[in-house]
C-alpha cells in the first residue's frame, strides 16, 4: 500500500512560531520520501486544531501522521486520538518535540531552525517505518491464591472473597492465624492479639467462597495474571490443582537466629527470645527454667543488627510489650531494657514508651551487651555509648532478634523466577510507588515477606494487595494487553536463553520443544531489554525495531 | 463488586498527594467515577517539593509526574483543583457532598501553558508554595512543573479583586484568551457511595518552638526550606545559599524540632536528615554538616544502608536538650549531649526538621464526616485496620491517619481502596 505521510507542525503561539521559522522547517520535509502534505497551524491541541487534523487525514488520504509541537508528554495521547477518529492506526504517528527540546532551549533562530529540522526529518524517517499495533483481550480467573493464614492472608482474603470470585488460603500449619495468634498483646494499644486474628478468622470461616486449606504447602505456580495454574500438596502427599488470577505471599516473619549464639542463648539457662516469652506469656508461665519467678529481666535490643544491617523496626515496642506483661503479670520484677537507638515512630508508639516507663520498666541506653554466667546468676556486661562498661545481674535475660522473612520465602521466590533482596526479603516492584506489588503482574506482597513491620503496617499491605486485585482483576472482565510490546521471531531464535536473563518481568518463556524463547505480551511492558541483548536479532521491539531507530538517529546526525 | 455496578460507583477522594493520587488511579482502574478534590491550585501534596527522596536518592518530581500525568488523562478522574468539601449528609453507598470550588480564572482547555501571563502583573509577593523563599505574581504557577500547567488568579492578591482596577494587563498577554475574569465561585453537589480521606499532614509551625530561634528570617531554616532551596525548579535553581547569599561553610540539622510539644515521633525526619546530609555534600562539599539527633529511627530493610553511607559524612551528636539563639551573622547551638555535658557550637545554617501534624482544617473535616479523631489529631479508628476511619463507606488513607513515608502512604491508600470495593460489594452491610 501507498504510503501518504502529513506532517503538521504547531504554531503554539508564539512559542514555536516565534522562536524559529517555521515554514523552513515545513518546506524541509516537504520533499521527503513519502511526505504528500505539510503544512503550519496556529494550535494544534485545541479543539480546531484537532479537527483540521482528521479533516487533513480524510481530505489526503493519510496513512501515516507527523506532528511537530510540543513534549509527547503533552500530547501525544491526544494525536493518537485523532488519528483513532480519523480511521488510521494510532501507532502510525510519531510527535516531533519541538517546543521543549528545541524552541525553549534554542535562543538562536537561526541555530533553533537548524535543529527543528533535524527533529521533523527523523520523525518522518521514522514513521515511515512504523507498522500498525493492536491489542489484544484475553480471558482472565478472577480468583486468588493467598499463601500464609497469618493476620496478613486472613485479611487479604476476607476483603477478596465474594460470590464471584473464590480465594483459596494455604496454610502450611495446622491451624491459622499466624505469629499474631501467639501474642496476648498487641502494641502499642496493648489490644488482644488472637482477638484481632479472631476478627479475621471468623470472616474468613463464616465465607463459603475461601477454600482454607492448612496443613498444606505451595509446590508450583505458574502462568501469568489472570491466568496462573496453582499446584498445592497437604501433609499427606495429596496434591491439589486450581487456576488463579492473581497471588499474595503473605508467608509471614521469623526470629533470625545467627548472632542468638553470642548472647548465651542455648548455653545459659534462662536466656529467651522474644517469640519464647510470647508463648511462655500466653502458658502463663513467665517463669525460670526453675519454676521460680524472675526478680530482675534484662531485656537486649538489637540482638544480631551488626549481622541483619537493618532496624527490625518493631522490637523496640515488642521489647516495651514484654515490659508490660512482666510487671503486670509478676509485680515485683526489676525490667530493664538496654537500648541503642529508641525506635517509637509514628503517633502512639512514644506514648506506649512513656506508659511502660511509668509501669516501673526501666531504659539504659548501652552499646554492646555480653551476656556472661556468672555461676550464680546472669551478668551483662554493657559499653555504655561513652565507653565505660557497667555490669548488672539479673536473673532473665530477653533477646530482641532481628525479624526476618519466613522460612519458604526463598522456595516461592525461586518458583515465581522472582530475585530476593539483598536481606532475603521478596522485592517491591517501586518502595514508594508499588509498595505491594512485585515485578511479576498479578503476584502481590503483604507482612513479613517484603520487610519487618507493625500488625498495623502488615494490615495495610494486605488490605492493599486486596484493593490492588479488586481493582484489576473483576470478574467477567478482559484484560488488555500493551500493543508496544517485544516480539520473538522463531526463525532467527537460536534458543540460547539470553533474553530470559534480562527481562525484568518474567515475560519470556522458553519453549523446550521448539527450542526457542516466546514473548508473553501480557507480562512484556515493552523496555526492550530482550531486544537489545540478543545476539542474533531474533527479539525486537514492535514500536522501536532497530530500522526505526537507525533511521530516526540518521536524520538527527546527518 | 461487579463490574457493571462498579462503574456506576462514583467515589470522593479528598486531597491528591501521592496517597490521593494512588486511591484515585486504583478506584479508576476498577471502574469507579472519581471526584479528587484538592485545595490547592496544583497537586501533587508535599511529594513534589522534593528534589529526591529517600532512601535511593530518586527524583521526586520525575517519580510523582507520570502518575500525575495518568490523572489527568483519565476520563475517570475528575480532579477539582481550588475545592474544598463544604457539606457531607448521608451514609455508607449514598453520600451527598457538598463542594466549593474557587474560580481560577484562567479556562484550562484555552490556556496551554506558556507562563506569558506572569510578567506583565504588577503584584508580586512571597510565594508559599516556595516556603516564601521566592516570589510570584497574583496569576501564577506554583512552581515550574506544577501541574495542572494552567496558573490561577490569586483573588486576595489581585488589584481587581482587592482594589476594584481594571488591570487587564495578564489578559492582554496571553494570546490564547484562556484568561477569563467572569468565571465565578461554584458550589458543585456530587453523590458518592464512598470516600477516602487523604488530606496528608503539615509541619508543626516552627516559630512556635521559641528555643529553637526560627522565624522566617535569619538562617534557621524548616526542612521544607532546604527542600526548595535544593529543588532545581525551587527559588534558587538548586543553588543553596543563606537569605543575604552567602554560601553557608557550616551547616547543623536539628531531628526532633517540636517532639516535645506533640508528643510522638515524626517517623520520617531521621531518614529525611540523612538526606539533607547527602543534599548539603553534594551542592557544597566543603560545608561542615552536624546533625543533632535524639534517637536515631531508621526502621525497615532499607534504610540502615542509607544512614551508614551518610555518616562518615556528617558529624553526628545525640543531644538531650537543645536551644538555637542568633549570634551575630551565625546561629549559636547550646545543647546537653547524649553524654550528659553541655556544649556549644555556632554554624553559618541551621535545618529544624519540625514534627509532622495533622492538616490545616483537620478538625473540622472530621467533624463534617462524622469520623474519629485520636488524641494526636489524625484521622481513624483505633480499634480497626488502619484504613477505617470509624465511619461506613469512609476510608483513610497516608499521613491523614498518622506520620509515614511515601510507601507507606501509597500502601494505605490500596488499603483504603481494597475496603471501599470490599464493602461496596457487600452492599456496605456490617459497616
Amino acid at each position: 500500500m501507498e504510503k501518504r505521510i502529513g506532517v503538521y507542525v504547531c504554531e503554539c503561539g508564539p512559542n514555536i512560531s516565534e522562536a524559529l521559522d517555521i515554514d523552513r522547517v515545513v518546506e524541509a520535509v516537504s520533499g521527503m520520501d513519502g511526505v504528500v502534505v505539510a503544512d503550519r497551524y496556529k494550535l494544534l491541541c485545541a479543539g480546531a486544531g484537532q479537527q483540521h487534523l482528521v479533516d487533513q487525514i480524510k481530505e489526503h488520504d493519510l496513512t501515516h501522521l507527523v506532528v511537530a509541537a510540543c513534549s509527547p508528554k503533552e500530547h501525544e495521547s491526544t494525536f493518537m486520538s485523532v488519528c483513532e477518529k480519523a480511521g488510521i492506526n494510532p501507532y502510525m504517528f510519531q510527535m516531533a518535540n519541538i517546543r521543549e527540546q528545541v524552541a525553549w532551549v534554542t535562543p538562536d533562530k537561526e541555530q533553533a531552525t537548524e535543529r527543528a529540522i533535524r527533529h521533523v526529518r527523523a520523525a518522518v524517517g521514522r514513521v515511515i517505518r512504523h507498522t500498525p499495533l493492536a491489542t489484544r483481550e484475553i480471558e482472565c480467573n478472577p480468583d486468588v491464591l493467598v499463601i500464609g493464614g497469618g493476620i496478613a492472608g486472613l485479611s487479604s482474603a476476607a476483603l477478596l472473597a465474594g460470590p464471584e470470585r473464590k480465594v483459596y488460603l494455604v496454610e502450611k500449619e495446622p491451624a491459622l492465624g499466624g505469629a499474631v495468634k501467639g501474642y496476648e498483646k498487641l502494641f502499642p494499644g496493648m489490644r488482644s492479639g488472637s482477638e484481632l486474628v479472631q476478627r479475621y478468622q471468623a470472616q474468613v470461616e463464616a465465607n463459603d467462597n475461601i477454600t482454607v486449606l492448612t496443613g498444606t504447602t505451595v509446590k508450583s505456580i505458574l502462568g501469568f495474571l489472570g491466568n496462573f495454574e496453582i499446584a498445592v500438596e497437604n501433609g499427606q502427599g495429596e496434591g491439589q490443582e486450581f487456576m488463579v488470577g492473581a497471588v499474595v505471599a503473605a508467608l509471614g516473619m521469623k526470629e533470625d537466629t545467627e548472632s542468638l549464639g553470642e548472647y548465651g542463648y542455648g548455653e545459659i539457662d534462662d536466656v529467651y527470645t522474644a517469640l519464647e516469652v510470647e508463648a511462655m506469656n500466653l502458658e502463663g508461665r513467665l517463669a525460670l527454667k526453675n519454676g521460680d519467678a524472675p526478680k530482675s529481666v534484662g531485656i537486649i535490643h538489637c540482638v544480631g543488627r551488626e549481622h541483619s544491617e537493618y532496624c527490625s523496626s518493631v522490637c523496640c515496642m515488642a521489647g516495651m510489650k514484654i515490659g508490660r506483661y512482666l510487671k503486670d503479670k509478676l509485680g515485683d520484677v526489676k525490667v530493664t531494657g538496654f537500648y541503642r537507638d529508641l525506635c517509637v515512630p509514628g503517633c502512639d508508639a512514644e506514648q506506649f514508651y512513656r506508659e511502660t516507663r511509668d509501669a516501673g520498666m526501666e531504659f539504659v541506653r548501652v552499646g554492646r551487651v555480653e551476656v556472661h554466667d556468672s555461676g550464680n546468676g546472669i551478668v551483662l556486661k554493657c559499653g555504655t555509648a561513652e565507653g565505660a562498661v557497667k555490669e548488672e545481674k539479673v536473673d532473665m535475660v530477653v533477646l530482641l532478634p532481628s525479624v526476618q522473612a519466613a522460612e519458604d520465602v526463598g522456595a516461592l521466590a525461586e518458583m515465581l523466577s522472582l530475585p530476593l533482596g539483598p536481606h532475603g526479603f521478596m522485592i517491591e516492584e517501586h518502595e514508594k510507588l508499588a509498595p505491594v506489588n512485585t515485578s511479576m503482574e498479578g503476584v502481590y506482597l503483604a507482612g513479613g515477606v517484603t520487610g519487618p513491620g507493625t500488625a498495623e503496617q502488615t494490615l495495610s499491605q494486605s488490605e492493599a494487595a486486596a484493593g490492588r486485585i479488586l481493582a484489576g482483576l473483576v470478574p467477567g472482565r478482559k484484560l488488555e494487553t500493551e500493543a508496544r510490546v517485544s516480539e520473538i521471531r522463531a526463525d532467527l531464535c537460536a534458543g540460547c536463553r539470553t533474553c530470559l536473563t534480562v527481562c525484568c518481568y518474567g515475560a519470556i518463556d522458553y519453549d523446550p520443544m521448539k527450542g526457542i524463547c516466546v514473548v508473553n505480551e501480557v507480562l512484556c511492558r515493552g523496555c526492550g531489554n530482550c531486544a537489545s541483548a540478543c545476539p542474533s536479532g531474533a527479539a525486537s521491539h514492535r514500536h522501536f525495531t532497530s530500522n526505526q531507530i537507525y533511521r530516526e538517529m540518521a536524520e538527527i546526525l546527518k | 463488586m461487579t463490574a457493571a455496578s462498579s462503574a456506576e460507583d462514583n467515589v470522593l477522594v479528598i486531597g491528591a498527594g501521592m496517597a490521593g493520587i494512588e486511591a484515585s488511579l486504583t478506584l479508576a482502574e476498577a471502574g469507579a467515577k472519581v471526584y479528587l478534590v484538592e485545595r490547592e491550585p496544583l497537586f501533587g501534596g508535599k511529594t513534589i517539593k522534593y528534589e529526591e527522596v529517600f532512601a535511593n536518592m530518586e527524583c521526586s518530581t520525575c517519580m510523582a509526574a507520570p502518575k500525575q500525568q495518568e490523572v489527568l488523562q483519565n476520563d475517570r478522574i475528575e480532579l477539582m483543583t481550588l475545592s474544598e468539601v463544604r457539606e457531607v449528609k448521608g451514609e455508607a453507598g449514598d453520600f451527598t457532598v457538598g463542594v466549593h470550588r474557587k474560580a481560577r480564572y484562567v479556562d484550562a482547555e484555552a490556556c496551554i501553558g506558556c507562563n506569558a501571563c506572569f510578567d506583565p502583573c504588577p503584584v508580586s509577593l512571597p510565594n508559599e508554595f516556595e516556603e516564601n523563599l521566592g516570589e510570584r505574581k497574583a496569576i501564577y504557577l506554583p512552581c515550574p512543573g506544577a501541574l495542572p500547567n494552567v496558573p490561577s488568579i490569586d483573588t486576595e492578591r489581585c488589584v481587581r479583586f482587592t482594589e476594584n482596577k481594571e488591570c487587564t494587563l495578564c489578559q492582554e498577554a496571553c494570546m490564547f484568551e484562556a484568561i477569563d475574569f467572569n468565571q465565578k465561585d461554584e458550589d458543585v453537589e456530587l453523590k458518592v457511595s464512598g470516600i477516602i480521606v487523604a488530606t496528608g499532614s503539615d509541619l508543626i509551625d516552627s516559630s512556635q518552638l521559641k528555643e529553637l530561634g526560627y522565624s522566617g528570617e535569619g538562617n534557621v531554616y524548616t526542612a521544607l526550606e532546604l527542600e526548595r532551596l535544593y529543588a532545581s525548579n525551587g527559588p534558587t535553581e538548586g543553588t543553596i545559599q543563606l537569605r543575604d547569599g552567602r554560601t553557608p561553610s557550616s551547616a547543623a540539622i536539628v531531628h526532633c524540632a517540636g517532639r516535645k510539644d506533640t508528643g510522638y515521633c515524626s517517623a520520617v525526619c531521621c531518614m529525611y536528615s540523612l538526606k539533607f546530609v547527602h543534599y548539603l555534600k553534594d551542592k557544597l562539599p566543603d560545608t561542615t554538616v552536624h546533625e543533632f539527633y535524639t534517637d536515631m529511627c531508621i526502621p525497615g530493610k532499607k534504610y540502615q544502608e542509607f544512614h551508614d553511607r551518610m555518616k562518615d559524612k556528617v558529624n553526628l551528636v545525640r543531644y538531650d536538650e537543645l536551644s538555637v539563639s542568633p549570634n551575630g551573622g551565625s546561629v549559636g547551638i547550646s545543647y546537653k549531649s547524649g553524654a550528659g555535658t553541655n556544649e556549644k557550637l555556632d554554624v553559618d545554617m541551621l535545618i529544624l526538621a519540625p514534627a509532622m501534624v495533622p492538616s490545616r482544617g483537620a478538625e473540622e473535616l472530621a467533624g463534617m464526616l462524622g469520623i474519629e479523631q485520636g488524641g494526636r489529631g489524625f484521622f481513624g479508628s483505633s480499634t480497626g485496620s488502619p484504613a477505617e476511619s470509624g465511619k461506613g463507606g469512609i476510608y483513610v488513607a497516608g499521613c491523614a491517619q498518622g506520620p509515614k513515608d511515601i510507601g507507606q502512604s501509597v500502601a494505605q491508600a490500596g488499603a483504603a481502596v481494597g475496603r471501599f470495593l470490599s464493602a461496596a460489594s457487600r452492599g456496605f452491610s456490617g459497616e
